[in-house]
């Protein structure tokens, strides 16, 4: 039984200090309970919504203090290990832990006005911050045991955030389709670990790396579980071949767990993509296993799939959760390239990646609240729907202006620079290819994401705008806030790409 | 050669059920009648039918069962660890209370479940009508 | 001792099932039992491995991939209740108010 007890004891003060943005957000979601247990009929929609904006931005203050620190980075000790290996805190983690809790603390600004009528916004509040909690403890695992159980953490809050609007159709079918791909794609996750398990004998992932070049004639195992466990990782980042889900959910769910589920949920799935495959699955390269081809594939497919199908539609709302789907085109070169070359160029490819993701949480949680702004004031869905409607909200109608060039990749905002970083660093590992479907895809992006300023600015308003209400003070707030800050990650990009760039290359030292 | 054993407990398996629904087919009267048909409600006379609607409150309470009641499988590692654990030399607060914070945020989700009404079992209208019109009757 | 390859040909087997179930069923309760067989097919690979390797990191797992399933399957039922009070059904195919 002294199994069981391997490694050292666990001081829980420290393992409570090297998880504390994680800690912080799972207390608020218990104290969140713990305010609608004790009031259960007052519905306290503003004390809530504090409460639980205080809790992510405390999180992504100490996240931000740690990266600033170096807390888990090689210059102070290295990364922090946890729980018998199984909890690995480093730059990478609190990385994405920043980029996690940004996106909450917009969406919960934004809820606030959104859910204004609702009967019982505390199950809202307390699923958000429960899955941003697995999303933290997502980052950090360094183990298929924890990978496995966080990423169902953060999947289950999801669905029932998707099918929140209990008595909303769309709402509800939206969350069963997600349900549905979810709970097979889940079902794949586990059935890879298994497998990867019964070709290595072990779940923690330097120990597979060790492992995986004496696996003999389990070769074939060990493949057919990395292809699982990539699909796994495909179904949370909304890539091809998992990605049915996304045009459905994105476009039934509330606006703001759209604008959720398409930033920090797919940032969250791709923490785990490079963290199990730079760690556990390199060197199953050299025994044939060629995982960086399927990437790249599913890349390639990805981006032009995701892009074509942006360019063909009519609603602003599914325009955007299929540009959704070409961005993790973009962010799976990351994942692709980093099979060849020195630890150096796939340390800045991946790095690469990572920044795009942290200014795409912005941009596209701001796009996504500008849409729940726009479902509020009760205006259509449709381009036409949109004309017009700078006139009545100038302020916003910039914000998501500069949200679409941005994501287009114009050289005015932090998207451009994200972007020209990655195909730099595809170009540089040799998968020039990758670079090149990219940069055509992301001028085809442009034509479709100037659709939406044309109708904002250049168009006369076909319906009565005249019932738009005066802006709801959190959600306008969120959505210039998101605004700003993907203005400012143009001049601000150093910071954020060295970081990024950092965290990456402690994967591969 | 184990697996010889295996077949022939399957064989004997398969055969003692076959043989008695044969032997008894062959032996019994056959005596059809309409009485044997019906559906067997302890003697009384069968009334309504078979598919009864049953109120949602039961699915409610039925899946705050099932949650809770798998998460006993999470103690049962650290019910076979916690002796060796404590003679091994492993403190309290090292083999105790990861479990007892498991269980308070257990119950803190209980506690929130309760309050917020998800257990509690409302009196719904149809349910008291049928009730008053049996008790007329 | 059963040799590994026979549990590895087991859990494919109830796999696949688990898959064909999914692929064929339309019914949104008999999908999450298939669901459910994939997961088990997952953890009879994790227990039998367990002891295969001779330590206890599959079957303490297989015992969260258990409690996860029934955590699913308690979220799945909920959203199958919510749409069958707006659907009227539970057919998964019927519910197509937007493009599949």
């Amino acid at each position: 039984m002294s199994l069981l007890l391997q490694g050292t004891a666990t001081d829980w003060v420290f393992s409570v200090r090297a998880l504390l943005p994680v800690v912080l957000l799972a207390l608020t979601g218990l104290v969140v309970f713990g305010i609608n247990s004790l009031r259960p009929d007052g519905r306290d929609n503003k004390l809530l919504a504090l409460t639980s904006i205080a809790g992510t931005l405390s999180a992504l203050g100490v996240a931000i203090w740690y990266l600033l620190a170096g807390t888990g980075q090689p210059t102070h000790g290295g990364a922090i290990s946890l729980f018998s290996g199984a909890i690995i805190v480093d730059g990478l983690g609190l990385f994405f832990t920043a980029i996690f809790t940004s996106v909450a603390t917009l969406v919960i600004a934004a809820s606030y006005d959104y859910f204004e009528t609702d009967a019982n916004p505390a199950s809202f509040y307390s699923l958000l911050l429960l899955a941003t909690t697995a999303m933290g403890l997502m980052a950090v695992s360094n183990s298929l045991a924890t990978v496995f159980v966080s990423l169902e953490m953060a999947s289950l809050p999801s669905y029932a955030l998707v099918a929140y609007l209990k008595d909303n159709r769309g709402s509800v079918e939206a969350g069963l389709k997600y349900f549905l791909i979810g709970a097979v794609s889940s079902a794949v996750l586990a059935f890879g670990i298994s497998l990867v398990y019964a070709a290595t004998g072990s779940l923690l992932l330097p120990d597979i790396a060790a492992q995986i070049g004496s696996v003999g004639d389990l070769n074939g195992v060990l493949g057919v579980g990395i292809v699982m466990v990539a699909g796994g990782v495909a179904f949370k980042t909304a890539s091809v071949p998992f990605h049915f889900w996304a045009p459905e959910a994105y476009e039934g769910a509330p606006a703001p767990v759209s604008a959720f589920l398409s930033s920090a949920s797919k940032a969250a799935g791709f923490a785990v993509g490079f963290r199990v495959f730079a760690t556990a699955f390199q060197p199953a390269l050299d025994i044939g296993i060629d995982w960086g081809l399927l990437f790249g594939i599913l890349a390639v497919v990805t981006m032009v799939l995701g892009n074509f199908a942006a360019a063909t539609q009519t609603e602003v709302k599914r325009m955007l959760a299929y540009s959704s789907i070409g961005h993790a085109g973009y962010a799976l070169i990351g994942l692709a390239a980093i099979t060849a070359g020195a630890s150096a160029t796939n340390a800045t490819v991946m790095g690469a990646a990572m920044a795009h993701l942290f200014v795409y949480g912005f941009m596209n949680t701001g796009a996504f609240l500008f849409i729940a702004m726009v479902e509020r004031w009760g205006v259509g869905r449709t381009f036409e729907d949109y004309a017009g409607l700078a006139e009545r909200a100038p302020m916003a109608s910039l914000a998501m202006a500069v949200f679409m060039f941005s994501l287009a990749g114009l050289p005015l905002f932090g998207g451009f620079l994200s972007k020209y970083v990655l195909f730099l660093g595809a170009i540089n590992a040799g998968f020039w290819w990758l670079a090149a479907v990219g940069a055509v895809t992301s001028a085809l992006s442009l034509f479709y994401y100037s659709r939406v300023v044309k109708a904002l600015w250049l168009e006369d308003a076909t319906t009565d705008l005249d019932a738009i209400g005066d802006a709801p003070t959190g959600l306008y707030a969120a959505v210039i806030v998101a605004g700003v800050v993907t203005v400012l990650l143009l001049p601000g990009f150093g910071p954020v790409i060295e970081t990024a760039e950092a965290a990456a290359a402690a994967l591969f030292a | 050669m184990s697996w010889l054993a295996i077949g022939a407990l399957a064989l004997v398996g398969i055969a003692i059920p076959l043989a008695m629904i044969v032997v008894s087919a062959l032996l019994r009267p056959a005596v059809p009648e309409s009485g044997k048909k019906t559906t067997y409600e302890s003697g009384e006379i069968p009334t309504g039918s078979g598919r009864v609607q049953l109120n949602i409150q039961y699915y409610m309470v039925a899946l705050l069962f099932v949650v809770f009641d798998i998460e006993t499988v999470m103690v049962f590692p650290w019910a076979v660890m916690y002796r060796s654990a404590l003679e091994a030399g492993v403190p309290l607060s090292q083999a105790l209370l990861p479990l007892l914070a498991f269980i308070g945020i257990l119950v803190v989700g209980l506690v929130w479940a309760w309050r917020v009404g998800a257990v509690q079992w409302t009196r719904s209208i149809r349910a008291a009508t049928q009730k008053t019109e049996r008790q007329n009757t | 001792m059963v040799p590994p390859e026979y549990y590895l040909v087991l859990s494919a087997a109830i796999f696949c099932i688990g898959l064909f179930g999914i692929l064929t069923r339309r019914n949104a309760l008999y999908f999450l039992m298939s669901a459910e067989l994939m997961l088990n097919a997952a953890v009879i690979n994790l227990v039998a491995f367990s002891f295969q390797w001779g330590n206890l990191t599959g079957q303490t797992f297989a015992l969260f991939v258990i409690a996860l399933a029934a955590a699913e399957v308690a979220v799945g039922i909920g959203i199958v209740l919510v749409l069958y009070r707006n659907f009227g059904e539970i057919d998964v195919l019927n519910a197509d108010s937007m493009r599949w």
